[in-house]
């Protein structure tokens, strides 16, 4: 069962990466868009006294992240709707949720690339001698954010299969995240309302102990463990909130029989 | 007399129908989504950048410079999907076939993308006015005029991009890059002195720059006379790009017959 279910996991995420990989759409969101965001954003930060470089670099990589789950995962479902395939794909024996799965791997997987393409095209661009003061910690930490952002792609995924009308809402969903995840900037500019939102947005952690372990020199490593379990709940709340999403789907698709294009 | 007529009606039917047929915004909940919520975090994001750049008194110069930015969403987007989903629809070649006047037609695609335009810059600065832009003092007839300026010579550049709907599906792509570009470019959130020489020179070449630079002086009271030198160049700029639009579309339409490509997916 298990090794069925890796099996379809694997052939939906390899499909689903070859039919991505040569998308113009995902090209920009992935490579040029944060390339734009962090040259806009390093020539409007750099006459700062405590400019870091690598901060703003890992901010904008993120928000290639965060563009990518955003847009790719809204369509995974929906792809399949416009095609037509959905009904067979609900109709095999294997579970839905295990080819989303797939093909949200295959999405992080391809938005994993602004961070790979930020850092050597910000170092080449502008000169910059990017440092990563914690390496490994920084390292466990994108571990982290791949979890993450997993997590929230299947969450964006089922949610907006679930609501066809939200689709037209992903441009406006775009950059709140950037905001009140303080990718590019503290969210202590914010008003103090709104702290709390970000509070439950796992990238909102995941841009803090990037930063906290790529910048700063003396950090307290209990903090940066700590981060991570907030991030693990995170996502396991996002994990728990999908899986009940795509049983309403599946649920509300077979008795309204609304599975095909709407 | 007769050509008249017939123009201003291919003007009009022209006009009407890529707005009501091919822009994707005109559902009341879609334009809300695109038009209202998006550019205000658009404007939002870009502002409390800049604001983390150089200080909350610096507010004013981005809240207005990001707002004007909005005509880009008409002038590139709009206008481009006004002549790409033709080919969308299937109707690209109909309408190559049509032995209508190419000019009048693509004008009247512009029509209403630049009524839209005013509209959602106005609803950009009206959304900065309620996160603290002071307008009081401000030239509001001025501002006004430029806002509309600005979206004519942003709707040219448009026009200049949709040509591209004649060879590539890749519209989107340049759309996207070109919006980002102008964020960069245009002094939206970089002032002069913090750009190099070569940003410079680029930011002077593309619509846009002059009118988000009128529009700052404007705020603070000045009078129309002393932006008109801005105001004529956005024109001039918006022209050119016009007409290389209408003379790209024209060759391109051309290749895209002999290649067949009209229709091609």
């Amino acid at each position: 069962m298990i090794k069925a279910n890796l099996r379809v996991i694997y052939i939906a995420m390899i499909f689903h990466l070859k039919q991505i990989a040569v998308d113009s759409f995902v090209i920009f969101t992935v490579i040029v868009q944060p390339l734009l965001v962090a040259t806009l954003a390093i020539y409007m930060l750099r006459r700062n006294t405590d400019f870091e470089a690598i901060y703003v670099i890992i901010g904008s990589a993120l928000t290639g992240l965060w563009s990518g789950t955003l847009f790719f995962s809204s369509s995974n479902i929906n792809f399949e709707r416009r095609a037509g395939t959905l009904e067979l794909i609900v109709a095999s024996p294997t579970h839905l949720a295990m080819v989303v799965l797939g093909k949200t791997l295959a999405n992080t997987g391809m938005s994993l690339g602004s961070i790979l393409i930020s850092y050597p095209m910000a170092a080449l661009l502008f000169g910059f001698h990017l440092k990563i003061v914690n390496p490994v910690l920084f390292f466990i930490s994108t571990l982290f954010a791949i979890l993450s952002f997993i997590s929230l792609s299947l969450l964006v995924s089922s949610f907006m299969s679930v609501s066809l009308g939200a689709r037209v809402w992903e441009n406006a969903l775009e950059f709140p995240m950037y905001i009140l995840s303080g990718f590019m900037f503290p969210i202590t500019l914010l008003p103090i309302w709104v702290t709390p939102l970000s509070y439950v947005l796992a990238p909102f952690w995941v841009a803090r102990v990037l930063h906290m372990t790529a910048v700063h020199n003396t950090i307290s490593q209990l903090e940066v463990v700590r981060i991570w379990g907030y991030i693990f709940v995170l996502a396991l709340i996002y994990c728990f909130i999908s899986a009940w999403l795509f049983k309403v789907l599946l649920k509300k698709a077979r008795a309204e029989s609304t599975l095909g294009y709407q | 007399m007769k050509n008249l007529v017939a123009s201003t009606r291919i003007f009009l039917s022209s006009a009407w129908l890529s707005y009501v047929a091919l822009l994707y915004w005109t559902q009341p909940i879609t334009y809300l989504a695109s038009h209202v919520a998006a550019p205000f975090t658009y404007i939002l994001f870009f502002s409390y950048l800049g604001i983390s750049a150089t200080g909350s008194d610096t507010a004013k110069f981005y809240l207005i410079g990001n707002a004007l930015h909005l005509c880009s969403l008409n002038g590139i987007y709009g206008v481009t999907m006004a002549i790409g989903n033709e080919r969308d629809a299937g109707t690209l070649v109909y309408l190559v076939a049509s032995p209508s006047n190419r000019l009048i037609v693509f004008l009247g695609r512009t029509f209403f993308n630049i009524i839209d335009g005013v509209i959602t810059v106005s609803l950009g600065l009206a959304w900065s006015m309620f996160l603290g832009l002071d307008l009081t003092g401000a030239n509001w007839s001025g501002i006004f005029l430029t806002i509309l300026i600005t979206t004519i010579s942003t709707c040219g550049l448009g026009l200049l991009l949709g040509s591209v709907s004649f060879l590539s599906l890749n519209v989107l792509f340049v759309n996207n890059t070109v919006f980002f570009l102008l964020l960069l470019f245009s002094g939206a959130n970089l002032p002069a002195d913090s750009m190099p020489t070569w940003m410079q020179a680029v930011g002077s070449l593309l619509p846009l720059t002059r009118g988000i630079k009128a529009t700052r002086l404007l705020a603070d009271g000045a009078q129309i006379n002393e932006v008109l030198p801005l105001l004529f160049g956005e024109m001039a700029v918006g022209a050119i790009y016009g007409i290389a639009g209408y003379a790209v579309i024209h060759s391109l339409e051309n290749i895209a017959r002999k290649r067949g490509s009209l229709d091609a997916y």
